[in-house]
Protein backbone atom coordinates (compact mmCIF):
# COMPACT_ATOMS: atom_id res chain seq x y z
CA UNK A 1 0.00 0.00 0.00
CA UNK A 2 1.64 3.49 -0.96
CA UNK A 3 2.06 6.21 1.49
CA UNK A 4 -0.75 8.19 2.17
CA UNK A 5 1.04 11.27 0.70
CA UNK A 6 1.80 9.40 -2.36
CA UNK A 7 -1.91 8.78 -2.98
CA UNK A 8 -2.45 12.65 -2.68
CA UNK A 9 0.44 13.65 -5.25
CA UNK A 10 -1.12 11.11 -7.84
CA UNK A 11 -4.52 12.89 -7.76
CA UNK A 12 -2.93 16.24 -8.00
CA UNK A 13 -1.10 14.80 -11.05
CA UNK A 14 -4.44 13.76 -12.65
CA UNK A 15 -6.20 16.66 -11.32
CA UNK A 16 -4.18 18.56 -14.00
CA UNK A 17 -4.76 16.13 -16.65
CA UNK A 18 -1.74 13.62 -16.20
CA UNK A 19 -2.92 10.05 -17.40
CA UNK A 20 -0.05 8.15 -16.62
CA UNK A 21 -0.73 8.70 -13.09
CA UNK A 22 -4.18 7.27 -13.82
CA UNK A 23 -2.52 4.53 -14.65
CA UNK A 24 0.05 4.48 -11.50
CA UNK A 25 -3.50 5.14 -9.40
CA UNK A 26 -5.00 1.97 -10.90
CA UNK A 27 -1.31 -0.35 -10.42
CA UNK A 28 -1.67 0.55 -6.83
CA UNK A 29 -5.16 0.51 -5.86
CA UNK A 30 -7.62 -1.49 -8.65
CA UNK A 31 -6.79 -5.06 -6.37
CA UNK A 32 -7.87 -3.20 -3.33
CA UNK A 33 -10.89 -1.46 -4.43
CA UNK A 34 -12.42 -4.11 -6.34
CA UNK A 35 -12.24 -6.29 -3.16
CA UNK A 36 -13.67 -3.00 -1.06
CA UNK A 37 -16.77 -3.32 -3.91
CA UNK A 38 -17.01 -6.95 -3.84
CA UNK A 39 -18.01 -6.87 -0.57
CA UNK A 40 -21.04 -4.45 -1.00
CA UNK A 41 -22.30 -6.04 -4.47
CA UNK A 42 -20.98 -9.71 -3.96
CA UNK A 43 -19.82 -10.51 -7.61
CA UNK A 44 -16.60 -9.78 -9.76
CA UNK A 45 -18.11 -8.93 -12.64
CA UNK A 46 -20.40 -6.20 -10.18
CA UNK A 47 -17.03 -5.10 -8.42
CA UNK A 48 -14.98 -4.71 -11.55
CA UNK A 49 -17.96 -2.27 -13.45
CA UNK A 50 -17.75 -0.66 -10.15
CA UNK A 51 -13.92 0.01 -9.95
CA UNK A 52 -13.87 0.95 -13.27
CA UNK A 53 -16.66 3.97 -13.88
CA UNK A 54 -14.76 4.77 -10.36
CA UNK A 55 -11.41 5.43 -12.01
CA UNK A 56 -13.38 7.27 -15.11
CA UNK A 57 -14.58 9.27 -12.27
CA UNK A 58 -11.50 9.77 -10.86
CA UNK A 59 -10.51 11.32 -14.24
CA UNK A 60 -13.08 13.14 -14.33
CA UNK A 61 -13.48 14.62 -10.81
CA UNK A 62 -9.72 14.84 -9.69
CA UNK A 63 -9.71 18.64 -9.60
CA UNK A 64 -12.81 18.22 -7.19
CA UNK A 65 -10.29 16.49 -4.63
CA UNK A 66 -9.60 18.58 -1.52
CA UNK A 67 -6.42 18.02 0.26
CA UNK A 68 -6.69 20.06 3.31
CA UNK A 69 -10.20 18.41 3.99
CA UNK A 70 -10.08 15.41 3.36
CA UNK A 71 -7.23 12.03 3.00
CA UNK A 72 -6.45 11.15 -0.42
CA UNK A 73 -7.27 7.07 -0.53
CA UNK A 74 -10.78 7.67 1.80
CA UNK A 75 -11.72 10.08 -1.53
CA UNK A 76 -11.16 7.65 -3.64
CA UNK A 77 -12.55 4.87 -1.08
CA UNK A 78 -15.95 7.04 -0.63
CA UNK A 79 -16.23 7.37 -4.77
CA UNK A 80 -15.80 3.42 -4.84
CA UNK A 81 -18.23 2.78 -2.35
CA UNK A 82 -20.75 5.30 -3.53
CA UNK A 83 -20.89 3.79 -6.99
CA UNK A 84 -21.25 -0.06 -5.36
CA UNK A 85 -24.02 1.21 -2.92
CA UNK A 86 -25.88 2.88 -6.69
CA UNK A 87 -25.45 -0.28 -8.15
CA UNK A 88 -26.95 -2.15 -5.26
CA UNK A 89 -30.14 0.11 -4.66
CA UNK A 90 -30.26 0.20 -8.44
CA UNK A 91 -31.64 -3.66 -7.12
CA UNK A 92 -32.55 -5.58 -10.56
CA UNK A 93 -29.46 -7.36 -11.32
CA UNK A 94 -28.42 -8.15 -7.65
CA UNK A 95 -31.50 -10.79 -7.33
CA UNK A 96 -30.58 -13.85 -5.40
CA UNK A 97 -32.26 -17.25 -5.63
CA UNK A 98 -34.78 -18.21 -2.23
CA UNK A 99 -32.09 -20.92 -1.13
CA UNK A 100 -29.19 -18.19 -1.61
CA UNK A 101 -30.13 -15.65 0.52
CA UNK A 102 -29.51 -16.99 3.84
CA UNK A 103 -26.27 -17.98 2.60
CA UNK A 104 -25.80 -15.08 1.31
CA UNK A 105 -26.25 -12.59 4.20
CA UNK A 106 -24.09 -15.34 6.35
CA UNK A 107 -21.18 -14.38 4.24
CA UNK A 108 -22.10 -10.89 4.54
CA UNK A 109 -22.00 -10.84 8.32
CA UNK A 110 -18.64 -12.86 8.22
CA UNK A 111 -17.24 -10.02 5.87
CA UNK A 112 -18.20 -7.73 8.37
CA UNK A 113 -16.90 -8.87 11.20
CA UNK A 114 -13.65 -9.84 9.56
CA UNK A 115 -12.85 -6.53 8.88
CA UNK A 116 -13.59 -5.27 12.42
CA UNK A 117 -11.20 -8.06 13.70
CA UNK A 118 -8.33 -6.93 11.04
CA UNK A 119 -8.12 -3.53 12.56
CA UNK A 120 -5.17 -2.61 14.45
CA UNK A 121 -5.30 -2.74 17.91
CA UNK A 122 -4.81 0.79 18.59
CA UNK A 123 -6.92 2.25 16.17
CA UNK A 124 -9.16 4.49 17.76
CA UNK A 125 -12.25 3.09 15.30
CA UNK A 126 -11.72 -0.71 16.87
CA UNK A 127 -11.82 1.08 20.40
CA UNK A 128 -14.60 3.27 19.47
CA UNK A 129 -16.60 0.02 18.07
CA UNK A 130 -15.57 -2.05 20.67
CA UNK A 131 -16.93 -0.23 23.24
CA UNK A 132 -20.62 0.12 22.01
CA UNK A 133 -23.00 -2.90 22.34
CA UNK A 134 -22.77 -5.86 20.57
CA UNK A 135 -25.63 -5.69 18.55
CA UNK A 136 -25.16 -2.11 17.36
CA UNK A 137 -21.53 -2.49 16.76
CA UNK A 138 -23.04 -5.52 14.31
CA UNK A 139 -25.37 -3.50 12.46
CA UNK A 140 -23.60 -0.27 11.40
CA UNK A 141 -20.32 -3.33 10.50
CA UNK A 142 -23.31 -4.98 7.95
CA UNK A 143 -24.13 -1.43 6.66
CA UNK A 144 -20.76 0.14 6.52
CA UNK A 145 -18.99 -2.55 5.15
CA UNK A 146 -21.39 -4.53 3.60
CA UNK A 147 -23.94 -2.15 1.79
CA UNK A 148 -26.86 -3.79 4.05
CA UNK A 149 -30.26 -1.63 4.25
CA UNK A 150 -31.89 -1.34 7.04
CA UNK A 151 -34.61 -4.17 6.39
CA UNK A 152 -31.38 -6.53 5.47
CA UNK A 153 -30.01 -5.95 9.05
CA UNK A 154 -32.98 -6.50 10.58
CA UNK A 155 -33.34 -9.90 8.87
CA UNK A 156 -29.48 -10.81 9.50
CA UNK A 157 -29.89 -10.07 13.23
CA UNK A 158 -33.28 -11.31 13.53
CA UNK A 159 -34.54 -8.27 15.09
CA UNK A 160 -37.77 -5.68 14.73
CA UNK A 161 -36.58 -2.82 11.67
CA UNK A 162 -37.70 -0.36 14.57
CA UNK A 163 -35.28 -1.55 16.76
CA UNK A 164 -32.48 -2.07 14.00
CA UNK A 165 -32.88 1.69 13.41
CA UNK A 166 -32.66 2.87 16.98
CA UNK A 167 -29.25 0.47 17.22
CA UNK A 168 -27.98 2.38 14.35
CA UNK A 169 -28.85 5.65 15.03
CA UNK A 170 -27.75 5.63 19.10
CA UNK A 171 -24.56 3.56 17.88
CA UNK A 172 -23.43 6.03 14.94
CA UNK A 173 -23.72 9.07 17.54
CA UNK A 174 -21.90 7.21 20.13
CA UNK A 175 -18.85 6.39 17.68
CA UNK A 176 -18.99 9.47 16.05
CA UNK A 177 -18.82 11.21 19.43
CA UNK A 178 -16.43 8.94 20.18
CA UNK A 179 -13.86 9.39 17.37
CA UNK A 180 -13.77 13.19 17.50
CA UNK B 1 -30.69 21.68 11.71
CA UNK B 2 -29.37 21.13 15.68
CA UNK B 3 -25.65 19.37 15.63
CA UNK B 4 -27.24 16.26 16.64
CA UNK B 5 -29.14 15.94 13.82
CA UNK B 6 -26.12 17.08 11.54
CA UNK B 7 -24.06 13.79 13.21
CA UNK B 8 -27.25 11.76 12.29
CA UNK B 9 -27.37 12.52 9.01
CA UNK B 10 -23.63 12.83 8.42
CA UNK B 11 -23.56 9.09 9.54
CA UNK B 12 -26.24 7.72 8.01
CA UNK B 13 -24.64 9.48 4.25
CA UNK B 14 -21.36 7.56 5.28
CA UNK B 15 -23.35 4.41 6.44
CA UNK B 16 -24.71 4.29 2.82
CA UNK B 17 -28.14 4.41 4.50
CA UNK B 18 -29.71 7.42 2.20
CA UNK B 19 -31.30 6.50 -0.93
CA UNK B 20 -29.99 8.04 -4.21
CA UNK B 21 -32.32 11.08 -3.95
CA UNK B 22 -31.39 11.50 -0.14
CA UNK B 23 -27.80 11.25 -0.96
CA UNK B 24 -27.83 13.71 -3.34
CA UNK B 25 -29.87 16.13 -1.47
CA UNK B 26 -27.33 15.65 1.24
CA UNK B 27 -23.86 16.71 -0.82
CA UNK B 28 -26.17 19.94 -1.97
CA UNK B 29 -26.47 20.64 1.84
CA UNK B 30 -22.90 19.93 2.24
CA UNK B 31 -21.76 22.63 -0.60
CA UNK B 32 -23.32 25.33 2.14
CA UNK B 33 -23.13 23.86 5.19
CA UNK B 34 -19.21 23.24 5.80
CA UNK B 35 -19.97 21.71 9.57
CA UNK B 36 -21.84 19.11 7.81
CA UNK B 37 -19.41 18.48 5.29
CA UNK B 38 -16.50 18.07 7.85
CA UNK B 39 -18.62 16.02 9.58
CA UNK B 40 -19.17 13.53 6.85
CA UNK B 41 -15.19 13.92 5.30
CA UNK B 42 -14.42 13.22 9.11
CA UNK B 43 -16.53 10.07 9.94
CA UNK B 44 -15.72 8.40 6.26
CA UNK B 45 -12.01 8.71 6.93
CA UNK B 46 -12.38 7.06 9.68
CA UNK B 47 -14.64 4.34 8.77
CA UNK B 48 -12.42 3.95 5.64
CA UNK B 49 -10.02 2.55 7.97
CA UNK B 50 -12.57 -0.99 7.68
CA UNK B 51 -11.97 -0.82 4.20
CA UNK B 52 -8.05 -0.69 4.05
CA UNK B 53 -8.43 -4.11 5.82
CA UNK B 54 -9.69 -5.47 2.61
CA UNK B 55 -7.10 -8.22 0.65
CA UNK B 56 -6.42 -7.33 -2.65
CA UNK B 57 -8.31 -9.11 -5.22
CA UNK B 58 -7.35 -9.93 -8.71
CA UNK B 59 -9.38 -8.75 -11.76
CA UNK B 60 -9.99 -8.97 -15.52
CA UNK B 61 -6.74 -8.23 -17.37
CA UNK B 62 -8.39 -5.63 -19.48
CA UNK B 63 -9.68 -3.82 -16.95
CA UNK B 64 -7.45 -0.37 -17.34
CA UNK B 65 -8.17 -0.77 -21.11
CA UNK B 66 -11.51 -0.09 -20.90
CA UNK B 67 -11.11 2.70 -18.51
CA UNK B 68 -8.95 4.23 -20.97
CA UNK B 69 -11.33 3.78 -23.54
CA UNK B 70 -13.85 5.93 -21.82
CA UNK B 71 -11.53 8.88 -20.79
CA UNK B 72 -11.36 9.89 -24.34
CA UNK B 73 -14.85 11.16 -24.03
CA UNK B 74 -15.34 11.70 -20.37
CA UNK B 75 -15.80 15.28 -19.98
CA UNK B 76 -14.05 16.85 -17.00
CA UNK B 77 -14.91 19.01 -13.79
CA UNK B 78 -11.49 21.55 -14.60
CA UNK B 79 -9.86 23.28 -11.48
CA UNK B 80 -11.31 26.85 -10.74
CA UNK B 81 -8.27 28.76 -11.56
CA UNK B 82 -7.29 27.16 -14.72
CA UNK B 83 -9.18 29.35 -17.06
CA UNK B 84 -11.53 32.05 -16.88
CA UNK B 85 -13.82 30.11 -19.34
CA UNK B 86 -14.81 28.18 -16.16
CA UNK B 87 -16.50 29.71 -13.09
CA UNK B 88 -17.68 32.62 -15.35
CA UNK B 89 -21.20 31.96 -15.43
CA UNK B 90 -21.47 30.85 -11.59
CA UNK B 91 -21.23 34.21 -10.85
CA UNK B 92 -22.26 37.98 -12.12
CA UNK B 93 -18.60 39.77 -12.32
CA UNK B 94 -19.02 42.78 -10.72
CA UNK B 95 -21.03 45.52 -13.47
CA UNK B 96 -23.03 42.43 -14.39
CA UNK B 97 -22.88 40.88 -17.51
CA UNK B 98 -21.93 43.67 -19.45
CA UNK B 99 -18.37 42.77 -19.81
CA UNK B 100 -18.84 39.47 -21.09
CA UNK B 101 -21.55 40.57 -23.69
CA UNK B 102 -19.04 42.75 -24.86
CA UNK B 103 -16.47 40.19 -25.25
CA UNK B 104 -19.05 38.01 -27.03
CA UNK B 105 -20.50 40.80 -29.59
CA UNK B 106 -16.06 41.57 -30.14
CA UNK B 107 -15.89 37.37 -31.12
CA UNK B 108 -18.78 37.52 -33.35
CA UNK B 109 -17.82 40.50 -34.77
CA UNK B 110 -14.11 39.60 -35.41
CA UNK B 111 -15.68 36.14 -36.79
CA UNK B 112 -18.39 37.71 -39.02
CA UNK B 113 -15.42 39.82 -40.84
CA UNK B 114 -13.00 37.39 -41.04
CA UNK B 115 -15.34 35.23 -42.47
CA UNK B 116 -16.20 37.40 -45.40
CA UNK B 117 -12.83 37.27 -46.43
CA UNK B 118 -11.78 33.46 -45.52
CA UNK B 119 -15.44 31.29 -46.28
CA UNK B 120 -16.31 33.10 -49.23
CA UNK B 121 -15.47 30.19 -51.59
CA UNK B 122 -16.27 27.44 -49.59
CA UNK B 123 -19.42 26.27 -48.25
CA UNK B 124 -18.87 23.43 -44.62
CA UNK B 125 -19.30 20.08 -45.01
CA UNK B 126 -19.84 19.57 -41.30
CA UNK B 127 -20.84 22.24 -38.46
CA UNK B 128 -19.76 21.65 -34.57
CA UNK B 129 -21.40 23.75 -32.03
CA UNK B 130 -18.80 22.83 -29.26
CA UNK B 131 -19.94 23.38 -25.40
CA UNK B 132 -18.00 24.62 -22.40
CA UNK B 133 -17.90 21.91 -20.32
CA UNK B 134 -17.94 24.00 -17.25
CA UNK B 135 -21.56 24.87 -18.20
CA UNK B 136 -22.67 23.56 -21.25
CA UNK B 137 -23.33 26.94 -22.99
CA UNK B 138 -22.06 27.33 -26.57
CA UNK B 139 -18.56 28.28 -26.26
CA UNK B 140 -16.87 27.53 -30.33
CA UNK B 141 -18.52 26.74 -33.57
CA UNK B 142 -16.07 24.64 -35.97
CA UNK B 143 -16.90 24.02 -39.70
CA UNK B 144 -15.42 21.63 -41.41
CA UNK B 145 -14.26 22.12 -45.06
CA UNK B 146 -14.33 19.50 -47.71
CA UNK B 147 -10.46 20.28 -47.85
CA UNK B 148 -9.75 18.96 -44.42
CA UNK B 149 -9.53 22.49 -43.06
CA UNK B 150 -11.41 23.53 -40.44
CA UNK B 151 -12.50 26.76 -38.99
CA UNK B 152 -13.18 27.80 -35.40
CA UNK B 153 -15.60 30.60 -34.68
CA UNK B 154 -15.00 31.44 -30.80
CA UNK B 155 -18.40 32.85 -29.04
CA UNK B 156 -16.62 33.29 -25.64
CA UNK B 157 -13.10 34.46 -25.15
CA UNK B 158 -10.74 32.12 -23.61
CA UNK B 159 -7.11 31.79 -23.69
CA UNK B 160 -4.52 29.20 -22.17
CA UNK B 161 -2.52 29.71 -19.28
CA UNK B 162 1.33 30.54 -19.64
CA UNK B 163 3.50 27.58 -20.64
CA UNK B 164 -0.06 25.75 -22.71
CA UNK B 165 -2.16 25.82 -25.71
CA UNK B 166 -5.06 25.51 -26.18
CA UNK B 167 -5.53 21.85 -28.71
CA UNK B 168 -8.16 20.95 -31.30
CA UNK B 169 -9.12 17.87 -32.15
CA UNK B 170 -11.46 15.23 -33.53
CA UNK B 171 -12.64 11.71 -33.24
CA UNK B 172 -12.67 10.04 -36.93
CA UNK B 173 -13.45 6.70 -35.48
CA UNK B 174 -12.27 4.85 -31.72
CA UNK B 175 -9.79 2.73 -33.97
CA UNK B 176 -7.80 5.59 -34.81
CA UNK B 177 -8.56 7.76 -31.27
CA UNK B 178 -8.18 10.86 -31.34
CA UNK B 179 -6.28 13.22 -34.33
CA UNK B 180 -4.94 16.48 -33.72
CA UNK B 181 -6.56 19.75 -36.12
CA UNK B 182 -4.20 21.87 -34.56
CA UNK B 183 -2.65 24.23 -31.49
CA UNK B 184 -3.31 27.73 -30.84
CA UNK B 185 -2.75 30.21 -27.74
CA UNK B 186 -6.27 31.22 -27.35
CA UNK B 187 -9.48 30.94 -28.91
CA UNK B 188 -10.05 33.05 -32.02
CA UNK B 189 -11.42 33.02 -35.60
CA UNK B 190 -8.80 31.13 -37.63
CA UNK B 191 -8.82 28.27 -40.09
CA UNK B 192 -6.61 25.64 -39.49
CA UNK B 193 -5.52 23.49 -42.55
CA UNK B 194 -5.87 19.96 -40.54
CA UNK B 195 -4.10 16.32 -41.88
CA UNK B 196 -5.73 14.52 -44.51
CA UNK B 197 -8.84 13.16 -42.78
CA UNK B 198 -11.92 10.95 -44.56
CA UNK B 199 -14.61 13.09 -44.91
CA UNK B 200 -16.66 13.69 -41.45
CA UNK B 201 -19.48 11.92 -40.21
CA UNK B 202 -22.53 13.04 -38.26
CA UNK B 203 -22.25 13.19 -35.14
CA UNK B 204 -18.40 13.07 -35.16
CA UNK B 205 -16.51 14.83 -32.24
CA UNK B 206 -14.83 17.96 -31.71
CA UNK B 207 -13.45 18.86 -28.53
CA UNK B 208 -10.47 21.36 -27.77
CA UNK B 209 -7.68 20.51 -24.34
CA UNK B 210 -5.63 22.36 -22.87
CA UNK B 211 -2.18 20.99 -22.97
CA UNK B 212 1.10 21.98 -22.52
CA UNK B 213 3.41 23.83 -24.94
CA UNK B 214 3.86 23.21 -27.97
CA UNK B 215 0.95 20.37 -27.74
CA UNK B 216 0.24 16.89 -26.24
CA UNK B 217 3.63 14.78 -25.65
CA UNK B 218 1.80 12.13 -26.16
CA UNK B 219 -0.45 12.87 -29.84
CA UNK B 220 -3.51 12.26 -28.03
CA UNK B 221 -5.23 14.32 -25.48
CA UNK B 222 -3.67 14.35 -21.99
CA UNK B 223 -5.43 18.25 -20.99
CA UNK B 224 -8.42 18.58 -19.43
CA UNK B 225 -11.44 19.45 -21.92
CA UNK B 226 -12.55 22.41 -22.54
CA UNK B 227 -15.02 22.43 -24.67
CA UNK B 228 -17.01 19.40 -26.67
CA UNK B 229 -19.78 18.82 -29.43
CA UNK B 230 -20.25 16.48 -31.83
CA UNK B 231 -21.04 17.51 -36.24
CA UNK B 232 -23.58 17.95 -37.33
CA UNK B 233 -24.08 18.54 -41.61
CA UNK B 234 -25.45 22.34 -42.35
CA UNK B 235 -29.10 22.04 -44.25
CA UNK B 236 -28.72 23.01 -47.99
Amino acid sequence: MPEAHETRSLLERIAKGDRSALALLFDHEAGRLVAIARRIVRRQDLAEEVVQDAFVAVWQRAAQFDAARGNAMAWLITIVRHRALNLLRDGGRMDYHDGETLAALGDRSLDALNAFDALAEGDALKTCLGQLDEFKRRAILLCYVTGLSHGEVAATLDAPLGTVKAWIRRGTLSLQECLS
Amino acid sequence: MNREDKLDLAGQYVLGLLDEADAKRFETTCAQDPELAGMAAQFAGQMSRLDETAAPMGYRADLWTRIEQQLITAPRTEAAPVLPLQARRKTAPPGGWWPLAASVLVALGAGYLAGTTVTRTATPTMIAVLLNEADASPAVIIEVFADDSVRLVPLESFAAPQGQVLQVWTLPDPATGPVSLGTLPAARDIRLAGPSLPPPEAGQLYEITLEPFPGSPTGRPTGPILVKGFAKPPLN
